[in-house]
């Protein structure tokens, strides 16, 4: 087939130009010319108090912070054990105040804005969130970065990798900081230092010599697994590598045998003749074989043993070996076209979420 | 020695000792206690990680190569959030110890890696998967062009599962009555026909596989017959 | 069985003039015996308000045994009942440790469960027992009494057994079957590794996938295009990296000695890590040292998507020749292999995650089906030894099928005489793995 293909350069970047153009135009109109706006984000602000006390028979009156034992709390101002007298705050340490801001859908917003209006005063406090607006900007024009893709590789595409790349491995690495190193390794090296500047509540071990022992050795590990940035003796990098090779392929040798190989080899291991339960006598007499079942049972059969014949490597897939692992390949091509066809809604409904972002919560037409 | 004969054994012993271990009460909670120190030794090793993504976008930013503006972006959102977040910059304080900084949270959007998280990170993310619904179309249709019998099979099943699971399924085929004799020509009892004898026979044989080529693989390596992993100089 | 026939009726007949008196008697008797009843029961309403039947005889034969086989704190204790027909349920209670004493003075027993008499016959297992001050692998030593409730809730005397310290073993009976299990799938495996050294031939047969991938790599070198090499996005604590990255050594090899440019992003550090060592390796034994570059196996993210983000624009960016799939892949699997295909590049994939086999298959020129992949380096590396381990797989292959075959006709038979000692051994010899 032969067609002239039009001159790219002068036809297409005016159609993209005209294209931008309109589309910046809509946008402008859809956010400044509508009452309704977009991309529009309401939280619900909460103002949290909270003062330090301690127990009223170690609050001693004129005291400094100082004098108080290492056994204080931070509590609501409101907290009923301050009326009743049973803690006191502790004198010369100033309240801590601040806000905690939730996102509230629009619709909560609009209710509880017309709550207010007549005159209940229990209703929260919701108001607009400017930086919560920039960030649905934000998200909308990164979800059309990942979308122009589908049309080709491009600068938008890329500025939209960048970032994924950049923050993605950042929010991993902060993670593994803040919920793996810091309780489970420095936590158990230096309970103390982690207590007083991450986490006040970690308890105290029950053997903190050998916790620390343990902590020490996978630090060790990572010690010798990041030697290989040394000028010399990277080589050292090898023995923490072979030891995680090691223990997976132990734990995982044990775990694959017994919760796939013996409970799959069990689960298969049924009737094959299904009979048909008679609703009014549970006897044996009274049952008579179920046909359907008794195929499907068959079937199964077949294919769990067809299957395991493809996968047989010591002979040639050639005479009635060759047919019994075809017949194979079609149970795996089955089963592998029922898989497919059981994730294809999944994924659609996947991007009907991004949709109904783009729609809903970002151009607010929806 | 010190660079093959040592590694083999460490792997060998380490291998062999939970495969033991998963017997005895006494020593049955090893593994977890590996799995512990990998997660530690895989949070140590981000340094690597971390080094090795600085090492490459800064080689390219400085000597100008190609692209380089977006190595500088991917360097940029790095930093940015991981001050945001080891810092928690603007974390929600801990209503229990308002006083600790850094125990307060900062998941969310009140927070700067919260904000981060919640605009860019999660939509990217999302939008790459929705990205699927596409990619699964253009595959259908690449298996529709293969005109073999496997293909055939495949998509047909796949066509079948799908109409199925949609009104178009009860509409086909609905009205055949579910007692006649033809019942099996409904779509919904094909479904469950083919879900849960074949496609079940066929996972089940898979698994089976699996779990032997898994127990084989690693016996390879615990026996030092594989030692690919294993440099040579 | 002896039947007495009262005096009464055995002299019945033997002469008709006594017949009057005699019957006169047997009323006068039969009316005592009904007013020593009525009085006898009175009393026993008097002394027992609330019962009207004979308690339950006593549990006999009390005994308690370490549970064999456990990982400890746990007693079994059985009993036996003297006259099922009066007897309903049994309640068992421990004797409480010096700790719980200590908390509680009290309770000199705590009361364990109150189950069905009939459970003595096979005995109540009691476990999460507290751990002995002195040694935290045993209890104290325990003792438990069992008092047999009749059927109308009168319960019986209390019978004591003797004390008994619950330790941990050294082995887990209900391992047993997965050891089993296990020896016999090792034992293949190494019984074939050590046939192959015997010179016995390990022919294998011809796995289409792993025959392309010379081809591929050719095929990228003489367009002067990379190889990509995908390892999965899971870490090294997945055995499906660990055999991606031996896949990755043989891939390696090759495109050292064609002097193609292989490219291996990864998702965690420590793959990058292992993955450069693996690569360095092969370049070694490739007798090309030189050409390694560490600079082309970089980390680029643990963010699943962020990573497949990176891949997919750098295949439409520098269009490898062939693109290689192989450890453990999630939704990703269709995002790579699609993009592959729209550049034209020659793919071939290995995974065990049975959930994307249907995406690769689809979109793959040549995909490795779960056991496949786990071959896949024993292959390629053509030793004698590690092809030997694939016939040991086939053997365990055989092992399995035939206790399917066995297990389905025991189940089967077992289904037409459900009470036969089939049936017994059908049970037994699935529960026997666990099922």
């Amino acid at each position: 087939m032969s067609t002239s293909k039009p001159a790219r350069t002068g036809d297409y970047r005016l159609l993209w130009t005209s294209l931008l153009v309109f589309g910046l135009v809509g946008l402008s109109l859809n956010a400044f010319g509508r009452k309704a706006g977009m991309a529009n984000r309401f939280v619900e602000i909460e103002s949290m108090e909270r003062i330090e006390v301690a127990d009223v028979s170690t609050v001693v009156a004129g005291s400094s912070r100082t004098a108080i034992p290492e056994i204080t709390e931070w509590v609501d101002p409101k907290d009923p054990r301050i009326a009743a007298g049973a803690v006191k705050p502790i004198p010369g340490v100033a309240p801590i105040t601040w806000q905690v801001r939730s996102l509230v859908s629009a619709k909560d917003a609009a209710a509880t804005d017309e709550a207010r209006a007549n005159g209940d005063a229990s209703a929260p406090e919701i108001v607009r969130s400017p930086i919560d607006s920039i960030g649905v900007w934000v998200a909308a024009f990164l979800t059309l970065g990942i979308f122009s893709f589908l049309y080709r590789d491009n600068p938008w595409y890329k500025i939209a990798e960048s970032v994924l790349i950049g923050v993605s491995a950042a929010y991993w690495m902060t993670n593994a900081f803040w919920s793996t190193l810091v309780p489970n390794l420095f936590g158990k090296l230096v309970p103390d230092i982690v207590r007083e500047i991450a986490i006040p509540k970690l308890l105290p071990s029950e053997s903190p010599n050998a916790d620390f022992a343990l902590a020490v050795v996978p630090l060790i590990l990572g010690f010798m697994l990041i030697w290989r940035l040394a000028p010399r003796g990277g080589w050292i990098s090898v023995w923490p590598i072979a030891f995680i090779i090691g223990t997976t392929a132990g734990l995982k040798l044990v775990s694959a045998v017994e919760a796939d190989l013996v409970a799959q080899a069990v689960a298969t291991m049924k009737p094959l003749v299904v009979l048909a339960q008679s609703s009014e006598s549970a006897t044996t007499a009274a049952n008579t074989i179920n046909f359907w079942g008794t195929v499907g049972s068959v079937v199964g059969l077949i294919g769990v043993m067809t299957v395991l014949v493809y996968f047989f490597f010591s002979l040639e897939h050639k005479g009635a070996v060759g047919k019994t692992a075809r017949v194979g390949v079609w149970f795996l091509m089955i089963t592998f076209g029922s898989a497919f066809g059981l994730t294809v809604m999944g994924r659609i409904t996947l991007l009907a979420q991004r949709f109904e972002f783009l729609f809903n919560d970002w151009l607010n037409i929806g | 020695m010190l660079q093959r004969t040592i590694p083999i054994l460490i792997l060998a012993a380490s291998g062999a000792l939970l495969i033991i271990a998963y017997f005895s009460p006494f020593t049955t909670s090893w593994g977890e206690v590996v799995v512990d120190w990998f997660n530690v030794l895989a949070a140590v090793a981000y340094v690597l990680g971390a080094g090795n993504l600085l090492a490459v976008n800064l080689e390219k930013v400085s000597a100008r190569r190609a692209g380089w503006a977006y190595a500088l972006l991917t360097l940029l959102s790095f930093g940015a959030m991981l001050a945001f977040g080891l810092f928690k910059i603007g974390a929600v304080p801990n209503a229990d110890n308002p006083n600790v900084h850094f125990a307060g949270s900062y998941e969310s959007t009140q927070s700067a890696f919260g904000w981060v998280y919640e605009y860019i990170l999660s939509p990217l993310t999302a939008t790459m998967f929705a990205l699927l619904a596409f990619y699964v179309a253009s595959a259908a249709f690449r298996a529709f062009r293969a005109k073999n019998l496997e293909a055939i099979l495949l998509l047909g099943t796949a066509f079948i599962i799908l109409l199925a699971q949609t009104a178009a399924g009860m509409f086909l085929t609905g009205w055949i009555p579910e007692a006649s004799m033809f019942a099996f020509l409904r779509l919904d009892w094909m479904k469950v026909a083919i879900t849960e004898h074949i496609q079940t026979a066929g996972m089940r044989a898979i698994t089976i596989g699996i779990a032997l080529g898994i127990a084989a693989t690693s016996l390879r390596l615990i026996l030092g017959i594989d030692k690919s992993y294993l440099s040579k100089n | 069985m002896k039947i007495s026939i009262p005096t009464a009726e055995r002299d019945s007949g033997s002469s008709a003039h006594t017949v009057g008196a005699r019957s006169l008697l047997r009323i006068v008797r039969l009316t005592t015996s009904c007013l020593a009843t009525s009085c006898l029961t009175m009393c026993v309403s008097l002394v027992s308000a609330n019962s009207t039947h004979a308690m339950p005889p006593e549990a006999t034969n009390v005994l308690v045994i370490d549970e064999p086989g456990d990982s400890g704190f746990a007693l079994r204790v059985m009993w036996t009942v003297p006259d099922p027909t009066v007897t309903k349920q049994a309640r068992v209670e421990r004797s409480a440790t010096t700790s719980e004493r200590a908390a509680n003075p009290d309770e000199a027993w705590i009361e364990v469960a109150t189950v069905d008499a009939a459970a003595g016959v096979s005995g109540l297992l009691i476990d999460g027992l507290p751990k002995s001050s002195t040694d935290p692998t045993t209890t104290e030593p325990i003792a438990v009494r069992v008092g047999l409730v009749g059927t109308d809730e009168e319960t019986a005397a209390f019978v004591e057994s003797e004390a008994v310290v619950a330790v941990r073993n050294i082995f887990l009976i209900k391992r047993l079957g997965l050891a089993v299990a296990l020896v016999v799938v090792c034992g293949s495996v190494i019984v074939w590794i050590l046939l192959s050294r015997t010179g016995r031939s390990v022919k294998i047969r011809r796995i289409a996938a792993l025959d392309a991938v010379d081809e591929a790599v050719g095929r990228a070198t003489e367009m002067g295009r990379p190889v990509l090499f995908v390892p999965g996005i899971q870490d090294m604590t997945d055995i499906q990296t660990v055999a991606g990255i031996t896949v990755l050594g043989r891939v390696a090899r090759t495109a050292a000695e064609y002097d193609a440019t292989l490219e291996v992003p990864t998702s965690r550090s420590i793959v990058m890590t292992a993955a450069r060592e693996t690569v360095q390796a092969a370049h070694f034994s490739a007798g090309r040292p030189e050409t390694y570059n560490q600079g082309n196996i970089n980390y680029i993210t643990d963010e699943q998507f962020g990573y497949v983000a990176y891949v997919t624009g750098r295949m439409v960016r520098d269009k490898p020749a062939a693109c290689f799939y192989m450890g453990a892949f999630y939704a990703e699997s269709l995002l790579l292999a699609e993009n592959g295909n729209a550049i034209g590049a020659i793919q071939i994939a290995g995974t065990a995650e049975p959930s994307q086999l249907p995406f690769f298959v689809a979109a793959c020129d040549y995909t490795l089906i779960g056991e496949e992949f786990f071959a896949a380096s024993a292959y390629l590396s053509g030793e004698r030894d590690q092809l030997g381990s694939i016939k040991g797989q086939d053997l365990g292959k055989l092992f399995v099928a035939a206790a399917i075959l066995i297990g389905c006709a025991l189940a089967t038979i077992a289904v037409f005489v459900p009470e036969g000692s089939v049936a017994r051994a059908s049970l037994s010899f699935q529960s026997f793995f666990g099922g």
